[in-house]
């Protein structure tokens, strides 16, 4: 069993506003493995930027234990708890760079405190702009910097007092798809070089997707789901988590074009839509030629699509199948006994923003 | 020129007297001022709701302070605030008793702009200083002062002109100065040359500090 170097017992965060109670995060238990990079996606408003600031304390708990790498952190005084922060980092979806320093007195700030001699303060900086790869800007301020860039000086910020934890707030929702990637590269090569848990905040399931080996889905302050995100993505059991997994795989755009379009919504008697997840081996595998061969039963597939997860490929496909009824029966069985998760679709729950597309 | 001013010319030595001791009070008065005022606003922004030491007694009662402070008209503090002048300096009149009550005057107002200052900076940036471990200390000297310097220095050359001003009102309590002179001197004797010499050595004072803070709040500011 590995060790939980997080472990947040029955945290339950309460807002007083104005003789009114918000309760931002309610009862909630998460454990997060050493060297895990566990992902927390919710909507804004659902509590998950309450939660992650728990963990390092700037967020204080009405109720609830806060355990890191063994220490209760809620009986720490104030100094105690100053040297554990310095062990967990944190990157803002704001960055929060210092304007007045430049890119490399950024990257010294954690430092300054610390009793180690100038010559080894300035070496550390060096390594650090050298990890992520900023080092010709080290004389720079942080508005000369891309958000990316920023992003990146951020990230070595966080690093130098060489922390075990590192907690990501949105740190790629301001930036633009291409950058995202490319943090989240940095971050994995973090995760597998320095050993660095990475506890990762973020609305997008993308992110969870490239990234994330486990996940929890917050809804309300309350997590709903959680699990491997190989599991969440195959086996999605609440709407909401279903909605994420959707709309990352673009099923959800898929299936709302199906629903407009008016030849499959006069499907036969002998005919069926569902939607087929290949999971790991069976997207390897020619079922669907095998079904027509054997049984006589035709598929014509709307959408199909492969994602990479977490190291599995997860395919997906929306098909209309034709055929005789006990052959129908009989495909979904060998389908399932495959490995196959076979979906009925029912076109009059799909539901969404028509504006989408 | 003697024509021009005619006064001007024959009190020479009293103008160069009274430009020296708007100097002293100002910057005196200032410098005492500065640092109380800098203490307050430092108070009013570490205390306040969600500040890195919250704490909301000391901040609604040095809120309450400063505003109370702030809303007593200057000619009125001069007057109320006599006897404590009468007990630290030993005397009401004169330049040096005079800023006794000039430090009452502008630290509540400057309180108030070095506050304001700093809630331009902003708190992610605070809460990121927090999350690497930094202590309160840490954050008002390494976070708050450096990264709110240039509009510091903005404020306090605000202060200072208002400051000025403030010295000219205290000539009421025979303070001396350029402000005693223009009023005994340049109004009451119908000397209009005076008022207006000194106005203009007051507004070469004003310019000269607009100037010097100016390109120090520049110099400080990156980007």
């Amino acid at each position: 069993m590995t060790e939980s170097i997080i472990d947040l017992q029955n945290i339950s965060v309460v807002f007083n506003k104005e003789k009114q109670q918000l309760k931002a995060v309610n009862d909630i238990n998460l454990r997060i493995d050493r060297g895990d990079i566990y992902g927390i996606i919710g909507y804004s408003g659902a509590g998950k930027s309450t939660l992650v600031r728990v963990i390092n304390l700037l967020q204080r708990p009405t109720v609830g234990k806060v355990i890191v790498d063994g220490t209760n952190l809620l009986t720490l005084p104030s100094k105690k708890l100053r040297t554990v922060r310095k062990k967990i980092g944190m990157i803002f979806q704001h960055f929060n760079l210092m304007n007045s320093r430049t890119v490399f007195n950024n990257v010294e700030y954690p430092l300054l405190h610390e009793k180690i001699s100038k010559v080894e303060r300035q070496k550390r900086v060096q390594r650090l702009l050298e990890l992520v790869g900023l080092n010709e800007f080290a004389g720079a301020y942080p508005e000369q910097l891309s958000g990316g860039q920023k992003q990146r000086v951020a990230i070595a910020r966080a690093l130098a007092s060489q922390p075990d934890i590192l907690i990501s707030d949105e740190a790629t929702s301001a930036l633009d798809p291409k950058t995202t990637e490319s943090i989240l590269k940095l971050l994995r090569r973090l995760n597998h070089e320095l050993g660095l848990t990475i506890v990762l905040i973020t609305h997008e399931m993308n992110v969870i997707k490239s990234i994330c080996h486990n996940v929890a889905v917050i809804e309300d302050g309350e997590i709903i789901e959680r699990g491997s995100v190989k599991d969440i993505f195959t086996k999605p059991k609440k709407e909401l988590t279903r909605d994420f997994v959707d709309t990352s795989t673009n099923v959800k755009k898929a299936l709302l074009q199906i629903k407009w379009d008016t030849q499959v919504n006069s499907l036969g008697g002998n005919q069926r839509l569902v939607q087929l997840n290949f999971i790991g081996g069976s997207s390897k595998q020619s079922l669907i030629s095998e079904l027509a061969r054997d049984y006589h039963v035709d598929a014509n597939i709307l959408y199909a699509n492969v994602d990479q997860i977490d190291g599995t490929s997860i395919g997906y496909m929306i098909t209309i199948f034709t055929g005789a009824t006990e052959a129908l029966d009989e495909s979904v069985e060998i389908l399932e006994r495959n490995g196959v998760e076979v979906v009925p679709i029912n076109l009059d729950q799909i539901k969404g923003d028509e504006e989408q597309w | 020129m003697v024509n021009l001013i005619p006064n001007v010319v024959n009190m020479k030595q009293q103008l160069i007297d009274a430009t020296w001791a708007t100097l002293y009070m100002t910057i005196t008065s200032a410098i005492i001022a500065g640092i109380l005022g800098l203490g307050i606003g430092l108070v009013l922004i570490i205390t306040q709701p969600n500040g890195i030491l919250e704490d909301r007694i000391i901040y609604s009662f040095t809120d309450k302070v400063v505003n109370i402070l702030r809303s007593v008209p200057f000619i009125i503090l001069l007057a109320v605030i006599a006897p404590l002048t009468q007990y630290l300096i030993g005397t009401t009149v004169g330049t040096t008793a005079a800023i006794v009550p000039l430090i009452f005057g502008i630290f509540p107002f400057y309180a108030r702009q070095v506050q304001n200052a700093l809630l331009e900076i902003d708190p992610g940036v605070i809460e990121a200083a927090q999350a690497m471990g930094s202590s309160p200390i840490e954050i008002i000297f390494s976070v708050y002062l450096r990264e709110g310097l240039s509009d510091i220095i903005r404020v306090s050359t605000f202060t200072l002109i208002s400051l000025v001003g403030l010295t000219t009102v205290a000539g009421a309590i025979g303070s001396g100065g350029l402000g005693d002179v223009a009023i005994t001197i340049g109004y009451a004797r119908f000397e209009n040359d005076v008022t207006i010499v000194a106005m203009m050595i007051i507004l070469a004072l004003i310019f000269t500090f607009q100037i010097i803070g100016d390109q120090l709040a520049q110099k400080f500011k990156q980007f």
